[in-house]
């Protein structure tokens, strides 16, 4: 068990930069999460950290260990791929005692450790099939088998849902954490998936372009996303991000209307600024229909233009100050398009962003 | 720097692995190549070594320009390629698509047609020297028992005839690698878009050559650079059906360096030959590989 | 009704043209493997003998030099000598192949390209034209009519194919794999063996059947590096059943047989592999 530390961390593929010094700690016992982007460097991160990758510059510590010129099988970690890596011509057995094979275990160790693993994750039945002869669930479990036979420092993961359906997803995801839960080790996780990362991560980093842009855990980059990146790229459906310029009495959006300062930005905002209110579409509900009691926020007037019902609730995509902005109605009220509603918004959970830098105005 | 020392050797790996590749050919190919073109600037005969270090400049290649049986031979290799490999290639897609239609023993059509590509060239060359044998042959026993014919047809003599023989004989020889490539290219097909093209109102010519054929086309590379790193093989053919004759008349390339090179010993002539004969087939190699790529990028786009 | 009559007819010419291609594509093979079984004088016999009376052993037991008319060509020697350079030749082009193969498989270097190709084109060099100079060094150097000069020539003949056949079948393991292990405690070498190697072997396996046929059928080369028993392989054997006018046709059939056995049993083989070889190192760059 061990702690990760990356200082400084910077990946060059010849002369071009994909991971531009990242600085990162990982606790020990952690599940931290990568998301991001397609291409922003999650999975060159992971795999410098596995030893696949050679480190351009940088520093990594695993248990306090500095590592970069280790090769993979000096790191004592574990990885889990995304198309799962099996050897295709091993039976799950030998495939979930490779590891301990390999470092020389007595045959004894090494098939009490396997059906450990195996009983874990229950593939006790399947020890003598091939991959081949799995379903993709099954492999997956195969591959996180794999993985905690050698009870190593760390695991890494890298998108290992991303080939299961959807419904499979979901449970997988429930045994990842169950299984996080059992043997509680630290966990490196990457995933474009933001509900995979809500509902697994003690820390979520976000990560874009080779940079990270926020790191906390769910419910802070969430509730107080850093800048609008995070804020558009955390929750669904996304943030609504409205342009508007501060004035004595308030914020001005672009066709005019005035909205109140949010109370808890309110020392914050500099007259004549340039900025981005954020909204998320929880956050603007007709009246009566939405989380806000009558008489809190603010009200704006919305036409809207497309309802999508999704039982319980509504999605409504309406225009705002001559922009397209998505609210929810709360309860199973059918709304029409083009009709008319008198909406709230729940300004003490709005976002003020600095238009230029895209920096929250509460990090200020 | 000790991560210096490991990224170099992260660099190194590969090319310590290429390393006896790289040797083995500069050793056996490019080494010679060298020395041939020293000798092609020499009149270098093998019966007379002090030959090799007299340099005559571009003697050689001069004479070469103004050797009528030089460009004889040349033209007539090309056009033996021209005609072998078309027909090759045709009759291979043939093969090919009709084989892909025929569900019932597939699988022996497909070993049978495997079948000419295990035959030494030389050995090609001797069956069919057999085969077209005017007076033993079974081709004219053949056609004088259905009748056909009451004389034999000088199959090897004839100039067009001989020369029809030997095309004949590659084309029998090498026509599975197209078949077989493009089989596997037939097969590897996805149906999505020639169905879709069905559904869009394509008929099968259509469809043929705006779906299917673009698709196989890298398949068809791959046959062709395959066949031009020995074409050259055709000379055992030839060697053994005709040996360049009668008189010359089936003469190609290969033939004659043999014939110069080593008949008539004159090394430094028939090197000068030789390297004509290498530029053609590295051409050959390099413009087939360069389709290859391209079309193998296009492929990529796609899926 | 019609209709069902016009499929019935076109399954029909579909199996006939198939029946046909199969026709042309054995008979020269089949007969000449026939007429191996046969004596000499019904070969040679006018007007012809389709159907043998009489299926014999002579030419076999002739050119092995059993019986009464021997033939005095050493096949059994030539057949020696084409194993030897065939098969340690192949052992090392699959070696040096493998090598060379994995490095454009899994490694990304500069000239990568460039290399391939320069391999390629070397290779492309026609036999007849590389034997003139081969020639005249190997005869410096002690290495015509030796087995030894022959099998530094297979080599390097068979080297660039081997390694494009087997860049393709590494190709076809994920790279995952190899990684996996890494992480599992191998080194790249242990992973190499215990991974990526068991799954390529029937891939390497078809190749080096390939490069098996080059050499054992080889002839352009083999003709002018070789001058006697201790060296000539049979394709340059099955010369010497020409005479300046005659050719002992019966001799030569049953030389040819020898020839193709070993070269059939061995495709048949590694036929599915090597297809597969072939058009996946092509098309996936
Ligand atoms: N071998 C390489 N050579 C050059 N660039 C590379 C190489 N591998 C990756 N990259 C680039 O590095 C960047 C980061 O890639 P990485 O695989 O880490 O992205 P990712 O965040 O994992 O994306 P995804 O969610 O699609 O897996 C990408 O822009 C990619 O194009
Ligand atoms: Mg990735």
């Amino acid at each position: 068990m061990a702690g990760i530390t990356l200082r400084n961390l910077v990946k060059a593929y010849g002369r071009v930069r994909v991971v531009h010094g990242i600085d990162l700690d990982i606790g020990n016992h952690e599940f931290v999460v990568l998301v991001g982007p397609s291409g922003c460097g999650k999975s060159t991160t992971l795999r410098m950290i596995a030893g696949l990758e050679e480190i351009t510059s940088g520093e990594i510590r695993i248990g306090g260990r500095l590592v970069n010129d280790l090769p993979p099988r000096k790191r004592n970690i574990a990885m889990v791929f995304q198309n799962y890596a099996l050897y295709p011509h091993m039976t799950v057995r030998d495939n979930l005692g490779f590891g301990l094979k390999i470092a020389g275990q007595p045959k004894e160790v090494v098939a009490a450790r396997v059906q450990e693993a195996a009983d874990i994750l229950g593939l006790a039945q399947l020890l003598d099939r091939t991959p081949a002869e799995l379903s993709g669930g099954q492999r997956q479990r195969v591959a996180m088998g794999r993985a905690i036979v050698r009870h190593p420092d760390a695991f890494l993961f890298d998108e290992p849902l991303s080939n299961l359906d959807a419904k499979l997803r979901g449970q997988m995801r429930a045994e990842i954490k169950k299984l996080h839960q059992k043997v509680n080790n630290t966990v490196v996780y990457v995933t474009h998936d933001q509900v995979e990362a809500m509902t697994l991560a003690d820390r979520i980093v976000i990560m874009r372009d080779g940079h990270i842009e926020q790191t906390g855990t769910p419910m802070e980059v969430f509730n107080r996303p850093a800048n609008i990146f995070v804020a558009g790229f955390i929750g669904s459906p996304p943030m609504n991000q409205l342009p508007c310029s501060a004035e004595a009495g308030g914020l001005r959006l672009a066709d005019g209307t005035v909205l109140p300062v949010p109370a808890r930005l309110a020392g914050k905002v500099r007259p004549g600024a340039a900025l981005i209110l954020g909204v998320r579409p929880d956050d603007i509900s007709p009246e009566g229909s939405g989380l806000l009691a009558t008489g809190e926020g603010a009200m704006v007037r919305l036409t809207v233009d497309i309802a999508e019902p999704l039982g319980m609730e509504s999605l409504l995509y309406s225009r705002l100050a001559g922009q397209e902005v998505q609210s929810k109605v709360f309860g199973p009220r059918l709304v029409s398009p083009g009709e008319v509603l008198d909406c709230r918004i729940a300004l003490d959970r709005a976002h003020l962003f600095d238009a230029a830098t895209g920096r929250s105005l509460e990090a200020a | 720097m000790a991560r210096i020392l490991t990224s170099r050797r992260a660099a190194l790996t590969p090319l310590l692995l290429l390393l006896p590749a790289i040797a083995t050919m500069l050793f056996v190919v490019a080494l010679p190549l060298v020395f041939s073109l020293w000798t092609s600037f020499t009149p270098y005969r093998l019966t007379r070594p002090d030959t090799l270090y007299d340099v005559i400049g571009l003697r050689n290649y001069i004479r070469l320009m103004s050797d009528a049986a030089f460009w004889v031979a040349f033209g007539r290799t090309v056009l033996f390629l021209a005609i072998a490999l078309n027909v090759e290639f045709l009759l291979g897609l043939g093969i090919a698509l009709l084989i892909n239609r025929i569900t019932w023993g597939q699988r022996g059509l497909r070993t049978i047609m495997m079948f000419p590509m295990m035959f030494s060239p030389i050995l090609v060359g001797f069956q069919f020297k057999f085969i077209f044998n005017d007076n033993i042959g079974i081709l004219n026993n053949a056609l004088q028992s259905l009748g056909l014919t009451d004389q034999a047809i000088p199959w090897l003599v004839d100039a067009r005839l001989a020369m029809f023989s030997i095309i004949f004989a590659e084309v029998w020889m090498s026509t599975s690698v197209f078949a077989i490539l493009l089989l596997a290219g037939l097969f590897a097909m996805p149906r999505d878009p020639l169905e879709a093209a069905k559904v869009d109102g394509c008929n099968a010519w259509q469809v043929f050559r705006h779906i299917m054929l673009p698709f196989l086309m890298p398949f068809a590379f791959i046959a062709m650079t395959i066949r031009s790193l020995d074409v050259a093989r055709a000379y055992d053919i030839v060697a053994v059906m005709t040996g360049g004759g009668p008189a010359g008349r089936t003469e190609l390339l290969w033939t004659l360096i043999a014939r110069v090179g080593y008949d008539n010993a004159r090394m430094g002539q028939a090197n000068a030959m030789a390297y004509v004969s290498t530029l053609l087939s590295v051409l050959f190699t390099w413009y087939f590989f360069r389709k290859l790529v391209a079309a193998r990028r296009y492929m990529g786009g796609a899926q | 009704m019609t209709r069902d009559l016009r499929r019935q007819l076109k399954a029909a010419a579909l199996w006939l043209t198939a029946f046909l291609l199969m026709v042309v594509m054995c008979v020269p093979g089949l007969w000449v493997v026939l007429s191996a079984f046969r004596p000499n004088r019904e070969i040679l016999a006018k007007p012809p003998v389709w159907l043998p009376e009489q299926l014999t052993l002579d030419n076999f037991a002739k050119i092995f030099g059993f019986g009464a008319d021997q033939v005095a060509i050493p096949v059994a020697a030539y057949f020696w000598n084409s194993m030897v350079i065939a098969l340690t030749s192949t052992v090392i082009a699959l070696a040096i192949g493998t090598a060379g193969g994995y490095a454009f498989a899994r490694f990304r270097f500069r000239f990568k390209n460039a290399v391939f190709l320069g391999l390629m084109l070397f290779r492309a060099v026609p036999g007849i034209a590389l034997s003139l100079p081969v020639f005249i060094l190997w005869s410096r150097l002690g290495l015509i009519d030796a087995q030894l000069g022959l099998i530094i020539v297979y080599v390097a003949l068979n080297v660039p194919f081997t390694a494009w056949l087997i860049d393709g079948f590494f190709r076809q393991i994920p790279e995952q794999l190899s990684e996996a292990a890494q992480v599992d405690g191998c080194t790249r070498w242990q992973a190499f063996w215990r991974i990526e190697f068991p799954l390529a072997r029937s891939g390497i396996a078809a190749a080096g059947v390939f490069a098996f046929l080059t050499s054992w059928n080889e002839f352009a080369l083999a003709s002018q590096l070789t001058r006697s028993t201790d060296s000539k392989t049979l394709p340059v054997g099955l010369m010497d059943f020409t005479a300046q006018f005659t050719i002992d046709w019966a001799g030569m059939c049953a030389m040819a047989v020898i020839i193709i056995v070993p070269a059939l049993i061995l495709t048949f083989l590694v036929q599915k592999h090597l297809i597969s070889g072939l058009t996946f190192g092509g098309v996936k760059g």
